[in-house]
Formats: structure tokens, sequence, C-alpha cells
């Protein structure tokens, strides 16, 4: 952002446009929010289309083929046309304000850690020196406004999957909290800029692959405390379709909800694009030298095909199970993970 | 089995079933869809297909077996007897009525109507469901008095 903050006076001069010089940061700020949410937006797009499309292949059928011509590549903004146009029903019994109020918690929430996410070693927002407990602290706020929505909503399915939600995020934010440990142990910063850049040369030098595998199995905690955070099979517990209609955005309908549907799949790309740079080498190719954004995304990408995979094989787990996972399986193994890490990086 | 192995292997088996079923479903993904195009590209019908019936005029002898065959009497003759000259003049079959039983085909001496592959005949009226298979003739009036029509 701060190179952003350079580079505009020269762009602005050029196209013949006088801002005042204490206006700058305020306009690359402005850019690089909206530059951020049209990402988020249009990638929630693209993501609902791919997700629709492969769940359609995994079950041997097409996905969406009419919308857009060939392959239904159009979907999901036809989707979004009618989402814009339905009526924004409040119920009666709701309790208006924070009804209203509780989609904006989870999408900020999303958008949000999105500026700390390293694309590649020139775009990113920003990169904070604490850019990973950032991301995952600013990700938490979702839950409030998963909660609020439930409590809000005055629908006793809602309220279930409000009161899931809340029990999930206990159960899963410790484990994923302590996996990203090992890595900072390992890259001795919790800046995302320098843990990918500790990962330069190659694949064997990114994370996941280095002896003694401490990080390999932390990579799968976080992923797996990942997609519970997400709300995504197998712990989709507090939307459960066949259980309690929509969970807790039952009640919500035309943008609010599709608000919490966007911040479900940016959410997705989120936690893809962290565990990629937390363990995958972000920006770094698999030979060594080999540097672009693009295999940013291409891993990210794989993570988010993994994620559907998932989704469209395992059935849901029961709360008491999930419970059972974050507690008694996630945290002791990750809490083994960051001791070994941490022995193994002090007697090296 | 000691609880400490039960633990461990439960989460063993907890991942490993999911690769499992992850390798199922990858299968799947590649596999070729099912799903077919239906109103674009037609299905093709078996070769029994009981589907709407295909009628041969020129077989016809109009002897109303086939109307007398049928359990829901939906099937309409209109016959012209002229000697050896046989007209049909009329030949419906309701298709409200119609439940593609076959009982009319077997029993017809000229074997001139069967069960078809075509199945796309709905309407919103129900005059349009009766479906006329005789081309239509015009008849003279000597014609129209003996023309007998049986509904059973």
């Amino acid at each position: 952002m701060n190179e952003l903050a350079n580079f505009l006076p020269t762009v602005l001069s050029r196209s013949g446009l006088t801002v005042p010089s204490a206006l700058i940061p305020v306009l690359a700020m402005f850019l690089c929010a909206s530059i951020m949410a049209a990402f988020m937006g249009l990638s929630a797009a693209v993501l609902v289309w791919a997700e629709r499309k492969l769940a359609g292949h995994f079950q041997c059928r097409l996905g969406p083929v009419y919308v857009g011509g060939k392959f239904g590549w159009l979907q999901s903004i036809a989707d979004g046309i009618k989402l814009l146009l339905k009526e924004d029903i409040i119920p009666d019994q709701a309790d208006r304000p924070l009804f209203r109020l509780a989609p904006y918690p989870v999408v900020i929430g999303v958008l949000l850690a999105f500026i700390a996410v390293p694309f590649s070693e020139k775009l990113m927002v920003t990169d904070f020196n604490i850019g990973v407990f950032f991301i995952l602290a600013v990700l938490t706020v979702e839950v409030f406004g998963v909660i609020l929505a439930g409590w809000a909503s005055n629908n006793k399915w809602a309220l279930l999957g409000a009161m899931r939600a809340a029990v999930q995020m206990v159960s899963y934010e410790i484990p994923m909290g302590l996996a990203i440990l090992p890595v900072v142990v390992m890259a001795q910063s919790l800046s995302l800029k320098t843990i990918v850049a500790a990962q330069s040369g190659g694949a064997l030098h990114w994370f996941v692959f280095q002896p003694p595998f401490f990080m390999a199995v932390s990579f799968l905690i976080f992923f797996i405390a990942g997609l519970a955070s997400l709300k995504r099979a197998p712990f989709d517990l507090p939307e459960a379709e066949s259980e309690l209609t929509a969970g807790f955005h039952t009640e919500y309908s035309g943008m609010r909800f599709s608000f919490f549907f966007m911040a479900e799949y940016a959410g997705m790309l989120l936690v893809s694009a962290v565990a990629s740079a937390l363990y995958l080498g972000g920006w770094h190719g698999i030979l060594p030298g080999q540097e672009s954004v693009w295999w940013f995304l291409a891993k990210t990408g794989f993570l988010i095909f993994v994620m559907i995979w998932i989704r469209w094989t395992l059935p849901r787990l029961r709360i008491d199970q999930i419970v059972y996972v974050g507690w008694k399986v996630l945290t002791p193994f990750v809490l083994a993970c960051v001791v070994g890490q941490s022995l193994w990086a002090t007697l090296r | 089995m000691t609880a400490v192995t039960t633990y461990f292997s439960d989460v063993f088996k907890g991942l490993w079933t999911a690769m499992v079923g992850m390798s199922i479903t990858l299968r799947y993904l590649f596999s070729k869809p099912v799903t077919e195009m239906y109103p674009d590209v037609k299905p093709k019908t078996p070769t029994r297909y009981r589907g709407i019936h295909v009628f041969e005029e020129e077989k016809c002898i109009g002897c109303y077996v086939c109307a007398k065959a049928c359990p829901v009497d939906c099937i309409e003759i209109g016959v012209v007897r002229k000697g050896k000259e046989i007209k049909i003049t009329k030949f419906d079959i309701d298709y409200q009525k119609c439940m593609f039983c076959d009982l009319c085909c077997e029993p017809c001496p000229a074997h001139c109507i069967h069960m078809g592959p075509e199945f796309e005949k709905a309407s919103f009226t129900r005059r349009g469901t009766i479906l006329q298979f005789a081309t239509p003739k015009t008849l003279t009036e000597e014609e129209k008095k003996i023309e007998k029509i049986a509904k059973k």
C-alpha cells in the first residue's frame, strides 16, 4: 500500500489531476480497499460456480450448463442478480437492528483478513509484523456475526445453528491458533512476508516438507480446523441443511443472505491462501528461483479444490464428534507438534 | 486393546477412511456424467418401449378388436364398408385414459397397431390429448349413412 501511495502522485500528475498531498494516502487506502473488496466478490462468484460444477462432476452430473453458453460460467452472476432483486425480508418477531447488523461482521471479518495475505513479494496490501495472528484474530469476528444472526432471527433453527457455531468455534479455534506456532518457530517471525521468504529455494524448502514433519502434521491440523472455521462440510453443523433448514441464516433473504454466502466462499479463499503461504511456500515455485503470484494462486486453488472435494465426500459430523475431534484429537496432536518443533529448533 | 492403542487406531482410521472416500469421489469426478440433456438431446427409448401407438391405416380391417380389448375404452374407431373396400374414417386414442398396457396390439389380426417409441404428447387442452390416427377423409352422403362408429 505504501508503494501504491508513492506511485500514485506520478500517475495522477500524468493524467492531469491535482490532488492535495495529504489526500494521497487516503486515496491509496481507498483504492486498496476497493480492489480487495472487488477481488473478494469476484472470487466468491467464481468459487460458487466452480463448486457447483465440481459438485456435479463428483456426483456424475454436469452441474450448471446453460447460463452463459458453455459450461454455465455465468451462473453465479445470474444468481447474484437474482439475489440483488429479491425482497429483503425481516421477520416480524426478529430483533430488527441486530438482524440488520449481523451480516456485516461476517463480511468485514473476511475482508479485513485479506489485507495481510501475501499474494506475491510485492503484491500485498500491507505486511504486518503480526500478519498471521492478525488474520486469525480478525477471522474470529465472523463467529460473532453468525451468533448475532442466529439470535436476532428469533427462530429456533437459527438459534440452534448459532449455538452450534459457538460450540464448534471453541473447539477448532485453539488447534488452529496453535497450528501456526511450529511455522512461527521455524521462521522466527509472525509476518507472512518473512514466513514465505523463509521458504525460498524450491519445493524441498517449503515448510510442509521440512523434516521432522511436525509442520506437515500441523498443516493438516490447520487445514481441518480451517474447514471447521469456514463451517464447511464435514463441519457444516451451523448450517446443516437437512436438520436446521439453513441454520443461522434461515431467515435471511436477498442481499443479506448473499453476504453470508459470499463470506463463506471468500473465507475458503482466505484459509487456503494462508495455508499455502504458511506451509506451501507461498509465491515460491516448485523449482528453485521460480517466483510468481501465479504459483500462489495455483496452490490456493488446489487447496480450494481439496476443500470442495472433501465437502462432496464426507458426511456431516455430529456436534459431540466435532468437540471430540477438536479437543481430544487436534489439540493434543498440535501441542505435540509445537513442542516437538521447538525442541528440534533449539537442539539443532 | 488398551485405551491408548484404541485412540491412535481411531485417529488413523478416521484419516484413512476419509482418504478412501475421497479416492472414490475422485474416481467419480473423472468418470463420464450420466446426465441426459433431455430437451436438447432426446433419449433413445428401448426397442420394446410402450409409448404412443403407431397405427398402420392401410393394414387395418376395421374389426374393432383393439377397441374391445382395451380395458379403459380409450380407442374409438369409425369404419365405412362397401363390399371389400374398407375406409377407416376415425381412429382416435384418448391418451388421458390410455395406460399403455399393450393389450390393444396383441389381439389385432392384421398387426396394424403397435406401441411406438414416442412419448412427448403432452397438451394444454383435454382435446389435445386425444390423438387422431386416421387420415382425414371427405365422405359422400351415401358413405356417411353406412359409417359405423364403435366405442366398444
